[in-house]
């Protein structure tokens, strides 16, 4: 899967997930509240039940001629009667409970009107204490559905998800495929060019149109430049890297020498500082890359008579221009693959991006500063 | 001096104690008597008053008002009740002597006394 195709899903995934979680809490939420209140309805009817058999026994009460009247009483069941001016008269309270306390904590509470007013009594108070085991169970029930619920729409998610990148994932296959079978085409006559070019200055025979023949120079290795690059981008995961000891001196020396006809061809002053035999373990072709795709850059985006620095020490090697520079909100893109900063200068967008590959896969650190109209300045720290 | 506080607290106790009693003799005298002899049990005429008016003071407002102008109206028993008993005439008691009657009376069957819970 393609690392964009990945985002994309990842993305997709979490938004849809997400929404769906909430609508689903909102619901199961209401859901809840709605089945507790029933369930302690249930519960209250007890009480309601137990109330009306408390006040037949009052009336029962009421009546009696007994010296001593047992105040009636109920298993589980807690009850008190009040006057008509809610004062405490009797009951299996051990405190005289407020009469206008509904409920609380874990007790449910139920008050009845008593009429005519056996005892005195206006008011029947009777309490129980909440049986939660069906709240519980409730509760359970909810979070089982929630989590089938969530497995459900994650594979569901899933599916969809890749449905929806389907088209985005075929589009940049084709556009693999296209560049795969560009580059493939131009190989051949790039070095048919190359190698005409470098027999015509070797034999000498070039000085009546030398500026022409260095037109056509300076293109063929743009062109040998893009291929190599495209063709780095295309083999990169089954690349077979040989790591060795590589002057990097050496090697920037050789890729300077290399840009020098196109540096000449827009005018640029080139300064260099590179400190002598900067060693480092790398393959040749990630080395040449990455060199290759910051000078290319800093000579493409320069203006016409700047100035070019090339600095290598043994700390870092970098390049800076006098270019047109990046704007600020796109420095955290620049990295991405066919992103064009600015789309004044020809090229697909590859370059910052194979040089960041290849920085990630050496442990190096990659900054980019840059001022829109002043320049950028590119460093690449061999230690992070 | 311990003495002296005892002795006072227990003087002032016998004449409370006197004084309920006299009291007592008084509703028994003025007012339970004659329920006794016309046979209207007293403690029916309480029950009846705490099943209508629930409270103490409501009980004692609606006695007070009934032993003043007795009337129908005003009476707990039910209008048939008239046909086999006359009337009571209206009391000479003062008003404070009668309150002190009735809340005697009310307390003498009060049903709370006689309530219990089940062990």
């Amino acid at each position: 899967m393609l690392s964009s195709e990945k985002r994309s899903l990842i993305r997709f995934l979490l938004i849809y997930l997400a929404s769906t979680f909430l609508l689903f809490s909102f619901a199961s939420w209401i859901f809840y509240s709605s089945a507790k209140h029933h369930l302690l309805d249930q519960q209250r009817e007890t009480l309601k039940y137990e109330a009306e058999h408390i006040k037949s026994q009052l009336r029962a009460l009421h009546r009696s001629n007994a010296e001593v009247l047992y105040y009636p009483k109920s298993k589980n069941i807690r009850s008190a009667i009040y006057d008509l001016d809610k004062a405490y008269i009797f009951g299996t309270f051990k405190t005289k409970q407020i009469l206008d306390e509904h409920t609380g904590g874990n007790i449910l509470y139920y008050i009845a009107k008593i009429e005519p007013y056996y005892l005195g009594a206006a008011y029947l108070l009777t309490a129980k204490e909440i049986d939660f085991k069906p709240i519980e169970n409730l509760q359970k029930n909810i979070l089982f559905f929630m989590f089938a619920a969530g497995i459900f729409f994650s594979i569901l998610g899933y599916f969809l998800g890749r449905l929806f990148v389907a088209p985005m994932r075929d589009s940049i296959e084709q556009m693999n495929h296209f560049i795969q079978d560009t580059t493939h085409e131009l190989n051949t006559p790039i070095s048919t060019i190359l190698t005409n070019i470098e027999m015509i200055e070797t034999f000498g025979k070039h000085e009546e149109n030398s500026s022409e023949l260095k037109r056509i120079e300076i293109a063929s290795k743009t062109l040998s430049r893009i291929y190599d690059d495209l063709t780095y981008l295309n083999l990169n995961h089954h690349y077979h890297r040989r790591v060795i000891t590589l002057n990097i001196s050496d090697l920037l020396k050789e890729r300077i020498v290399y840009f020098s006809a196109m540096a000449e061809a827009k005018g640029l002053k080139v300064t260099i500082d590179i400190t002598q035999d900067v060693i480092l373990q790398m393959d040749k072709n990630d080395a040449v890359r990455l060199i290759d795709n910051i000078i290319s850059n800093a000579i493409k985006y320069n203006k016409p008579k700047g100035i070019l620095y090339i600095i290598l020490t043994n700390d870092a090697f970098i390049v800076k221009d006098e270019g047109i520079g990046i704007r600020a909100k796109d420095l955290s893109t620049i990295l991405q693959r066919f992103k064009r900063a600015n789309k004044s200068e020809g090229g697909f967008g590859i370059g910052l991006d194979i040089v960041d590959q290849v920085v990630r896969n050496y442990g190096f650190d990659l900054q980019i500063k840059s001022q829109e109209g002043k320049g950028t300045e590119v460093m690449v720290k061999w230690e992070k | 001096m311990g003495k002296i506080v005892f002795i006072l607290s227990f003087m002032s106790l016998c004449l409370f104690a006197e004084e309920l009693s006299t009291q007592e003799q008084s509703v028994e005298q003025n007012c339970l008597n004659c329920h006794q002899q016309q046979q209207i049990p007293s403690s029916l005429i309480h029950r009846r008053y705490l099943m209508k008016y629930s409270t103490a003071k409501r009980m004692e407002k609606a006695i007070f008002a009934y032993l003043k102008h007795p009337d129908k109206a005003r009476s707990i028993m039910p209008s048939a009740f008239f046909s086999k008993f006359p009337m009571k005439e209206a009391t000479t008691v003062d008003d404070s002597t009668l309150r002190k009657y009735i809340q005697n009376y009310l307390e003498t069957f009060d049903i709370k006394k006689k309530l219990v819970l089940e062990k």
